[in-house]
């Protein structure tokens, strides 16, 4: 798992079936690398959270069926940015 | 899940056979120069933002559990702030500071 910051929503309407209606996150890791991660938790612009990669994510979504590679896993509660800088 | 941008359709006439259905497509990473190959489920067109998934989930994105997929476009994105990254990442480092 990762900490990672929620940088901003994505919409994304034509998508897979695989992916349903879930939301998704751009996050970005300590060195301000960006990536999507799917959001079953509710996550806001600015929290940090902590992510879950490869077939975990799956499991992680709730449902093994939904295709994802990255799954937010829970908001932390208190976290700095001088934590988490690479 | 990572952001990439479609470049175009690969050919690729002589395949294995658990490999069709689907659309391949030459795409780059965001922020990066390299290229790769992603399965096309959804029906994308050369200049898309798109999110694509790895691992076990591009198997299942692209139809069944057996296709033997290792990136697989998930989805089209509406709307990505940067226009033209890839072409010069200094530029685009700069506007996407700015935005």
């Amino acid at each position: 798992m990762n900490i990672q910051r929620v940088r901003s929503d994505l919409v994304a309407t034509e998508r897979v079936p695989g992916l349903r209606d879930k939301s998704l996150r751009v996050v970005e890791d300590g060195s301000g690398h960006l990536t999507v991660a799917l959001d079953p938790v509710g996550a806001k612009t600015g929290d940090f959270v902590i992510t879950i990669e490869t077939s975990a994510a799956r499991y992680a979504a709730g449902d093994y069926a939904i295709a994802t590679d990255l799954t937010i896993g829970g908001i932390i509660d208190h976290w700095s940015e001088e934590h988490w800088r690479a | 899940m990572k952001v990439f941008r479609v470049e175009g359709t690969l050919v690729a006439t002589a395949r294995i056979g658990n490999l069709d259905r689907h659309r391949l497509l030459v795409v780059q990473e965001r922020a990066s120069s390299s290229k790769q190959v992603a399965v096309d489920p959804v029906g994308c067109k050369p200049g898309d933002w798109v999110i694509a998934v790895g691992s076990s989930a591009a198997r299942d994105a692209a139809g069944s559990k057996e296709y033997p997929s290792d990136l697989t476009i998930v989805g089209i994105i509406d709307y990505w702030e940067e226009d033209d990254p890839t072409d010069d990442a200094g530029t685009s480092g700069g506007a996407e500071a700015a935005s």
